[in-house]
């Protein structure tokens, strides 16, 4: 299993679920550099965790050869963040809704609908050679 | 995430602290509901004071406890529950599924 490598305004870690928090720690000490208040701090935290988690489950399907990353940027008093896997792509289109009553009490299938919810913008780039989300949001 | 967990007045009462996000962490909880459930132990407090904050991991891991107690005639319900997690389980119309409380103590007596 690889480490997480850390280069100036991204991180890229293994396929595995023990680095969520590595991702986290970069994304939330990133963003108190930027002056980013705690509140805000968390909505995009959650965000992240979220596609990073799609990213190495759904993307990558865990595979240990495989990689996430992560890329942050400020500009215009907008956070960018874009998560990339290596899988083969998805269609959003595909994902069920989480609120509709015959969904309410499953257990996966919100991430998407949460980070939608939190972020001013979703864009999902999808081809056959991997996945990138960019999400943004206002600070 | 770090996990305490007690019984009070024959409540399990199990108490996240830090951020619930999935991974191993995450894994702690699920674990440690599925243990007390195993010891016929079926009525829970989640105390949520300490809890960052989680995301949809979180969400489906008090999900599958709550259907799980539900089906075996106990009850999960929730405690302090912060203003980020409140707003996460609006946004999710979860809001409508789980009993929740002011304190530990008031969620102890709502099982009597």
């Amino acid at each position: 299993m690889g480490k997480p490598i850390i280069s100036g305004d991204s991180i890229i870690v293994p396929s595995s679920l023990e680095h969520l928090a590595d991702v986290d720690l970069f994304i939330e000490g990133t963003l108190r550099g930027y002056g980013v208040g705690e509140s805000l701090i968390a909505d995009i935290a959650i965000s992240v965790s979220e596609l990073v988690n799609n990213a190495i489950l759904h993307g990558n399907k865990a595979s240990p050869e495989k990689t996430v990353s992560v890329r942050i940027g400020l500009a215009d008093h907008k956070v960018r963040i874009a998560v990339a896997d290596q899988g083969n792509g998805f269609n959003p289109d595909t994902i069920a809704n989480p609120i509709d009553e015959a969904n309410l009490l499953k257990e996966v299938g919100r991430g998407i609908f949460i980070v939608r919810s939190l972020m001013d913008s979703v864009d999902i780039e999808a081809t056959s050679h991997g996945t990138t989300i960019t999400i943004t949001k206002a600070i | 995430m770090k996990l305490s967990d007690r019984v009070q007045d024959g409540v399990v009462v199990l108490e996240p602290k830090g951020k619930i996000m999935g991974g191993p962490d995450a894994s702690l909880l699920h674990d440690k509901l599925y243990d007390y459930i195993k010891q016929n132990k079926k009525k829970v407090v989640v105390d949520l004071a300490q809890v960052d904050w989680m995301n949809s991991t979180g969400l489906g891991i008090l999900i599958s406890g709550y259907t799980t107690l539900r089906n075996n005639d106990g009850m999960l319900k929730l405690a302090n529950v912060t203003d980020k997690i409140q707003s996460l389980l609006t946004i999710t119309k979860l809001i409508s599924v789980f009993d929740a409380y002011d304190s530990v103590d008031d969620a102890i007596s709502a099982f009597k």
